[in-house]
């Protein structure tokens, strides 16, 4: 009984566990297993809010952007008090209060809203975020902030570049595995039977006492507040800078909703199963075909949408439905 | 049937790997071939450059192949070859793709992707392996105060862009010292002002307008509204491609009139003249190359120094046969001067070890068809290559500064507004 | 100078309107979002260019050209994709026009290439004493207008919009009544691109250079905010959005131009987001909409 109960979130496990042998065993794919636990995850903390609500949070990316930002806060205004690796702390630190504060501004107003009026309020929050700072000229304006310096000065040359290059991966893969411990409690919990509600239909919901808004806040803040955690390492560690015209793009967002619409939303193995697809096409064709990987993967996901709306999860399913492997794969 | 799952997810899983990993090759080679390589964005909102780029690199890939024969070390003249991946215009595509080059690829001369950011980004990988990365795309200054070694630059760094403009008015013009700045609110924009900013005030100009635009304004009236009362005799500013040419239109809808106008990138481009017409006349932008520029064998030998690659014709020709038939704008030639500077090193070093190269880049001081080029040995920061002005002028983009490498003489002050809808043509006499 | 800022708001603000009334539109009637929106602005700007710079059309007349080929793209897309989806959840909706968006987009780059073009339609200038306006602007402002015009009277007089209106009202009704829902359906998603493709013709009036394949995007969320503004339902709310929408973008760069050390014309844009953020709180029905 328990075992099926967990049964998912073991699959994942043992995604990721193949995910990290196959890059430690062979240093050549070491880059691109981090590309694909980059969408992997992302679509993992879309899944979050999205997958158990069912809404659309346009403005994703901001929370990807912010994190980075509070890494970058952390690294280069604490890098001279000489606490070491503690910085890398401080910057996780930060990176989860903004993303938080973010979501819970954000999320007060926009999830009073419901279906595309809270999208289209969340389109806002990117763009906003993004002329704010700017026009405000605060975190380095549009200049934004470079962190190789203090890094390579409080670290050294070597620990620096191994941080770039691998240990801001192995914090991925950290943070990807909390991404899927998160949204296996929450669809275990009472929080996600909550949102199923609510996704299903909001008013019935509503009318049997579910707290529609809060529950909706909590998958918000949490599904930013991990997405920050992804900026701060994938973005901010790995390439060391964060420029406003950079991490603010939109198209960021789109992936993530592709990831998740290609696996399966509201499943746990959905956005692993799509982010795995999507990083591998997108990694190979990028190889072979420069330049026309949006032409083709365009029209392939109107194919899905039409096609296969509950993404490969969902065909899956379907296959398997009412046998005993309907209970696995959640 | 549980396990039966996990089996089939597991095989899938591992099989899909083994293919990706079988595409490395098996063991070291003894290179027969030299590979040059890089990220490169041939879509997402640095195509048009990343293009042209490759279009430069191709072109002397092929003259260093078939009409230098290769390239020369240890007695031998081994083909060097141009490998390079679409990066999407994204950092985590480039930091991949990179290290793909560098192990699967074992490529030990990189050029850095078209941008500052996107340089940035794949410098940790470059620096964590110890291979060389030329900086063609990213101007930024910023890039060689972070402390990497291994990184080195072919163009000439952001905050010299529009220092050769304020020479030139400061010498065609002391009465004008009323400066406008109205640059694109982004990182390259903003490092090119505050350089143009410490020459302007150096030089004595008086600095009267100070303001930036976000990136994708799409209407300038406001700001413009505003420059125009600030009577200045010269406007120094611009971004990119398109809010280049909103901001030179926007300034003819509005009647602003200036002694002198220069902005980045936007009037090299043919582009410009076909959306503006007339209208375009006699507008200035700083580049870091321009056609017909006079960089040339002699040219070098009058300076002495040794001269590398094709003469610009016959780069022009290989261009063309690249490109099908579109012109070389800087970004095509700053690419394959990069290109170029790294097989001349090479040869000078007489190793393809980047260590060696490395060091050998610190003594050479030589020029191309591009222009001269000496590094800090210290930063890798470009010091030798200096901008041109160039000027619309008749229909054709003219060289107008220094004046060892102009092509007509300067044609100051720039006609106005009135004159320009009336189809008048800044020919000098 | 805050007048010439507010004036050149409200010519700018018309064209806005009309370019948000499609998106309106299709809202209204299919409860679809369409956000490949700025894809079909991007159409409609080069449907300009490429009229004017080959056959020397002046842009004006390329606005039906624009219209037509909008509605060709509208029923192909509806029939081929958005019937299908029509009892989908809304997310698919959402994604499946945003895919439309972005195959245009690189349908657009592979064949007119990245480059950017713009034209040169030299119509004469206006010289008030507040601003200088190019004549360009002036018709743009006069065609947006009478475009919205011509618009409103259809629904309101014609039978086919008379049954719309219907339509929107009353889903069931409107079937029992004999309509072609379906139909109806088709007709007014081909009219929403439509008009979107053809604001993208007027667009080009306004700024007639920038015109490239991504162009399109940052229109999008500024067509979001304006129809929210004037009621995410209501083509003529979108319309009267847009030139408040206009007057605030250029209105509010005089006002943050008082504050110091700050860059004015990247806050205009900050201050636009927040108007959205507290009309959605206060009245988020739109200023214009109803509930």
């Amino acid at each position: 009984m328990i075992f099926q109960k967990y049964s998912s979130f073991l699959l994942a496990l043992i995604v990721f566990a193949v995910l990290f042998a196959i890059g430690m065993v062979s240093p050549s794919m070491w880059q691109p297993i981090a590309l694909i636990m980059f969408y992997i995850a992302m679509g993992q903390a879309f899944n979050i809010f999205m997958g158990m609500t069912g809404y659309v949070n346009f403005g994703y990316v901001a929370f990807l952007a912010i994190g980075s930002y509070g890494m970058a806060l952390g690294v280069s205004r604490f890098y001279q008090t000489g606490i070491g690796l503690w910085l890398l702390f401080v910057g996780f630190a930060l990176a989860i209060v903004m993303a938080a504060i973010l979501s819970l501004l954000v999320g007060g107003i926009a999830l009073r809203l419901r279906g595309a009026y809270f999208a289209i309020a969340t389109i806002g929050v990117n763009e906003g975020l993004k002329y704010l700072i700017e026009g405000g000229k605060f975190w380095g304006g549009s200049e934004g902030i470079i962190i190789s310096k203090p890094m390579r000065a409080t670290f050294g040359r070597h620990l620096a570049n191994s941080l770039s290059t691998f240990w801001a991966d192995v914090f991925l893969f950290i943070i990807a595995l909390l991404a899927a411990y998160l949204t296996f409690r929450f669809m275990h919990s009472r929080v996600g039977y909550a949102l199923t509600a609510v996704r299903e239909d909001e008013d019935a919901a509503k009318v049997m006492g579910v707290n529609a808004t809060k529950y909706k806040l909590i998958a918000f803040i949490v599904s930013s507040c991990v997405a920050g955690l992804i900026g701060a390492t994938t973005w901010c560690l790995k390439s060391t800078y964060v420029f406003p015209e950079d991490v603010f793009e939109i198209s960021y967002t789109v992936e993530a909703i592709v990831i998740v619409m290609l696996g399966g939303s509201g499943t746990l193995l959905g956005p692993i199963i799509g982010g795995l697809i999507y990083g591998i096409c997108k990694y190979w064709l990028a190889v072979l075909l420069p330049g026309l990987q949006l032409l083709i993967l365009a029209p392939l996901i109107i194919l899905i949408i039409v096609a296969f709306p509950g993404g490969i999860v969902g065909v899956i399913r379907e296959r398997i439905r009412g046998t005993v492997l309907d209970q696995v794969i959640v | 049937m549980k396990g039966k799952l996990f089996k089939t997810v597991f095989t899938v899983a591992v099989v899909l790997f083994v293919a990706c990993a079988l595409s490395m090759p098996a063991g070291a080679r003894v290179p027969k071939k030299v590979i040059i390589g890089g990220t490169i964005s041939l879509s997402g909102k640095f195509a048009k450059e990343g293009q042209q780029s490759v279009w430069g690199v191709k072109a002397v890939e092929k003259w260093v192949n078939t009409v230098h024969g290769g390239v020369k070390i240890k007695g031998q003249a081994i083909p060097v070859e141009y490998k390079y991946y679409d990066d999407e215009s994204k950092k985590e595509t480039v930091t991949s793709l990179c290290e793909r080059l560098i192990t699967s690829d074992r490529v030990k001369f990189i050029l850095a992707p078209y941008s500052s950011g996107l340089t940035l980004a794949g410098a940790p990988v470059v620096d964590k392996h110890g291979v060389l990365y030329m900086s063609h795309g990213g101007a930024s200054d910023r890039i060689f105060d972070q402390g990497y070694s291994y990184v080195v630059q072919t163009l000439s760094p952001a905050s010299k862009y529009q220092t050769a403009p304020l020479d030139m008015i400061h010498q065609l013009d002391p009465s004008a010292k009323k400066i406008a700045f109205l640059f694109e609110d982004g990182e390259f924009s903003r490092a090119v002002a505050r350089g143009a900013a410490a020459h302007a005030k150096k030089l004595g100009f008086q600095i009267v307008f100070n303001r930036t635009y976000p990136k994708a304004a799409k209407d300038l009236t406001p700001v413009l509204t505003e420059l125009k009362a600030a009577h200045a005799d010269v406007l120094i500013g611009g971004g990119h491609f398109a809010d280049g040419q909103l901001l030179a239109k926007q300034l003819g809808d509005m009647s602003i009139d200036f002694k002198a106008v220069s902005i980045l990138v936007a009037p090299t481009l043919p582009g410009f003249y076909k959306a503006l017409g007339t209208m375009a006349e006699s507008f200035m932008a700083p580049g870091q190359w321009g056609i017909g520029a006079k960089y040339s064998p002699q040219s070098a030998k009058s300076l002495g120094l040794p001269y590398f690659g094709p003469t610009q014709q016959v780069f022009m020709d290989y261009f063309l046969r690249e490109s099908g038939g579109v012109n070389p704008d800087y970004h095509g030639a700053e690419a394959a001067a990069a290109f170029l500077a790294y097989v001349y090193a090479i040869e000078k070093a007489n190793s393809l070890n980047p260590d060696d190269v490395r060091d050998t880049m610190n003594k050479l001081h030589f020029m191309t068809f591009f222009g001269e080029w000496q590094i800090d040995p210290e930063t890798g920061k470009q010091t030798a290559h200096d901008m041109v002005v160039l000027q619309w002028q008749g229909k054709k983009l003219q060289i107008i500064w220094p004046r060892a490498a102009q092509t007509s003489k300067p044609f100051y002050p720039m006609l106005t507004t009135k004159q320009r809808a009336s189809g008048k043509l800044a020919i000098p006499k | 100078m805050l007048s010439g800022n507010l004036l050149n708001g409200i010519i700018l603000g018309a064209v806005y309107g009309l370019m948000t009334m499609g998106l309106s539109l299709i809202f209204g009637v299919l409860k679809v979002v369409n956000v490949g929106h700025g894809a079909f602005i991007m159409l409609g700007a080069y449907v300009a260019y490429w009229m004017f710079t080959l056959f020397g059309l002046a842009p004006i007349l390329s606005v039906p050209i624009g219209l037509i080929l909008g509605m060709a793209l509208g029923f192909l897309f509806f029939y081929l994709v958005m019937k299908r989806l029509l009892d989908a959840p809304e997310l698919s909706t959402l994604l499946a026009t945003f895919a439309i968006g972005i195959f245009l987009e690189e349908i657009a780059k592979v064949v007119w290439g990245p480059d950017f073009r713009g034209y040169s339609w030299d119509v004469g200038t206006l010289h008030l004493p507040i601003a200088t306006i190019p004549m360009a602007k002036i018709y743009a402002l006069l065609s947006s207008i009478a475009i919205a015009i011509a618009l409103y009277l259809w629904f309101k007089k014609t039978r086919a919009g008379t049954a719309l209106r219907c339509l929107v009202e009353d889903k069931e009704g409107a079937r029992v009544c004999g309509i072609n829902v379906t139909g109806f359906y088709a007709l007014s998603f081909a009219l929403g691109l439509g008009f979107t493709v053809l604001s993208g013709v007027l667009l080009t009036l306004f700024i007639p250079v920038g015109i490239s394949p991504y162009m399109g995007g940052i229109y999008t969320l500024k067509a979001f905010v304006i129809a929210v503004l004037g009621g995410l339902a209501s083509p003529w709310g979108a319309f009267f959005g847009g030139f408040i929408f206009g007057l605030v973008e250029n209105g509010s760069y005089s006002l943050l131009g008082l504050i110091p050390n700050v860059e004015p014309f990247s806050l205009t844009q900050f201050v636009a987001f927040m108007v959205l953020l507290v009309i959605l709180l206060v009245k988020p029905e739109g200023l214009l909409g109803e509930k």
